[in-house]
């Protein structure tokens, strides 16, 4: 790909996005495509993002508990898993299965949709596809990300509980009473800050894909495989970029 | 009246379309032949305003369509209806969501309105049975049958778009389908709704349509009728139509 095809596609992208953002407020409004969304990215994702949270809560637990004891602080494992879980962990964590379950999806949903004319019969019958399929997944993917992490923070802390408690036997309400600590709006804000930005990454990156799939089902394999890849590349650079300026934000010093 | 002036489209710097020119009324009954990958489809994409050539102009009742803008391209483009290859139905939805997509979108019927007409249209396409089946679950032919019935749903177009409607099924559905874009254009001109089908099926295209455009390496390398598609002295073209000669001469 030549950088004049890149200046395209980048444009392409940003326009779809703006696109999508405005159907937000333009009729007509697809509620019914809204709710299967939510229903599919929401209760669809729960199981896998209870379980990577659970094991990533309790990893960190054992591994910080370990380093910290020989130090004689390992009262204090609460806190910092606690504090990583909500402000980095967490959400980049969580992103990361959301777009490798969702993001593959919607890539190859919209990409089959393409191959199989489907989107071309929509915008032979005046049905704009932008607002019929992306806005949804885009409203959709903002609003159950958030919630994901929230259930997915909650999971990883449980875990850092069980290990703390029962393998590294510290007191459990020492634990819970550090967790308590570190629920400060500072933190809880960039906690869901950050799921809420990767979401419209998600939706918007994999919707773009899936778009674009041109070439049977080697263009869709190509589709889907962009989207996890060009998300989580995404996922990672903006959380540096959202971690730093939420640093300036509250005028913390590094 | 559609005419294409000097299109020229490329994908990929494969030359599709070569400087095609060619004009034909709404009432017409025209059959688009050639090889696959030709650009067959292309055509009938670049006449709804789907995509857009390199060069050349495509004007639609003598509007210019490739300088539109999607929402007005919508204007134009209600003037046909397009059945696509395999019915590009809507996987998700079961046959009556199908047919009742586009009114549901652009209507205000209540749904008792839009249950009475698709019903109305089902029993018109004879398919009224299969009303709440999945699309999955029908065959090749009531695939194609419910994509007509979705297409004649939200209007009356003033000329219908048959992408390969024929390809994959067996002979006496193909000669369903056949019977049944007959009758949607019955009638006399120019009262009646025309239709262009692309296919690399003589027998079918013949069946049905009354003028004959073959496509090879992009360009139009044959337009008339029967009669002069008979007699053309273009080698690859009678090779192309060779199962039209041995058709007529096992009858």
């Amino acid at each position: 790909m030549n950088v004049r095809d890149t200046i395209s596609r980048l444009q392409d992208f940003y326009i779809l996005s703006v696109k999508a953002t405005l159907g937000i407020v333009r009729r007509p409004r697809y509620f019914r495509e809204i709710i299967e969304q939510m229903d599919y990215m929401g209760m669809g994702s729960l199981f896998i993002v209870f379980l990577v949270s659970l094991f990533i809560g309790m990893a960190l637990s054992l591994q910080i508990s370990a380093e910290l004891s020989e130090m004689g602080l390992k009262m204090y494992t609460g806190k910092i898993v606690g504090l990583s879980i909500i402000r980095e962990i967490g959400p980049v964590a969580i992103a990361l299965s959301f777009a490798g379950r969702v993001g593959s999806g919607m890539a190859s949903e919209i990409g089959s949709m393409i191959l199989g004319h489907q989107v071309d019969i929509m915008r032979v019958h005046g049905v704009n596809p932008v607002k019929k399929l992306v806005t949804p997944r885009v409203i959709s993917a903002v609003i159950m990300l958030p919630a994901l992490t929230i259930i997915g923070d909650a999971a990883s802390m449980f875990g850092g509980y069980y290990i703390s408690v029962f393998v590294s036997h510290q007191s459990g309400a020492f634990y819970w009473s550090q967790i308590k600590d570190i629920m400060d709006f500072e933190n809880i804000f960039a906690g869901v800050t950050k799921p809420f930005i990767f979401g419209y990454l998600i939706a918007c990156i994999s919707c773009y894909m899936g778009l674009s799939t041109r070439g049977g089902a080697r263009g869709l394999r190509q589709a889907t495989t962009s989207a996890v890849v060009y998300s989580t590349i995404m996922i990672i650079v903006s959380d540096f970029l959202l971690t730093r300026v939420l640093l300036i934000v509250w005028g913390s010093t590094v | 009246m559609i005419v294409f002036r000097d299109v020229t489209l490329a994908f990929n710097s494969k030359v599709v379309l070569d400087n095609v020119s060619f004009q034909a009324d709404f009432h017409e009954k025209i059959a688009i032949l050639g090889g696959s990958g030709g650009g067959k489809t292309t055509i009938l994409r670049l006449m709804l305003g789907l995509i857009f050539p390199d060069s050349g102009k495509i004007f639609i009742d003598g509007q210019d369509i490739t300088v539109l803008s999607e929402a007005r391209l919508r204007e134009y483009r209600m003037k046909f209806s397009i059945v696509f290859q395999e019915g590009a139905l809507f996987d998700s939805m079961n046959v009556y969501e199908n047919v009742a997509f586009c009114l549901r979108e652009y209507t205000k019927f209540t749904e008792e309105e839009i249950e009475q007409r698709v019903r109305e249209l089902l029993r018109r396409l004879n398919i009224e049975g299969a009303m709440y089946l999945m699309t999955n679950e029908l065959s090749g032919g009531m695939q194609r049958r419910v994509a007509i019935a979705r297409s004649l749903a939200e209007c009356k177009p003033k000329m219908m778009l048959y992408d390969e409607a024929t390809t994959g099924l067996d002979p006496l559905t193909a000669d369903n389908i056949c019977s049944l874009i007959n009758e949607l254009s019955q009638g006399e001109p120019p009262d009646r709704t025309g239709f262009i089908i692309v296919t690399h099926k003589v027998t079918d295209a013949t069946k049905v349509a009354e003028r004959y455009i073959y496509i090879r390496n992009g360009k139009i390398a044959f337009d008339g009728d029967i009669d002069q598609m008979r007699q053309t002295d273009d080698a690859e073209f009678r090779k192309f139509i060779n199962e039209l000669f041995v058709m007529e001469q096992c009858r």
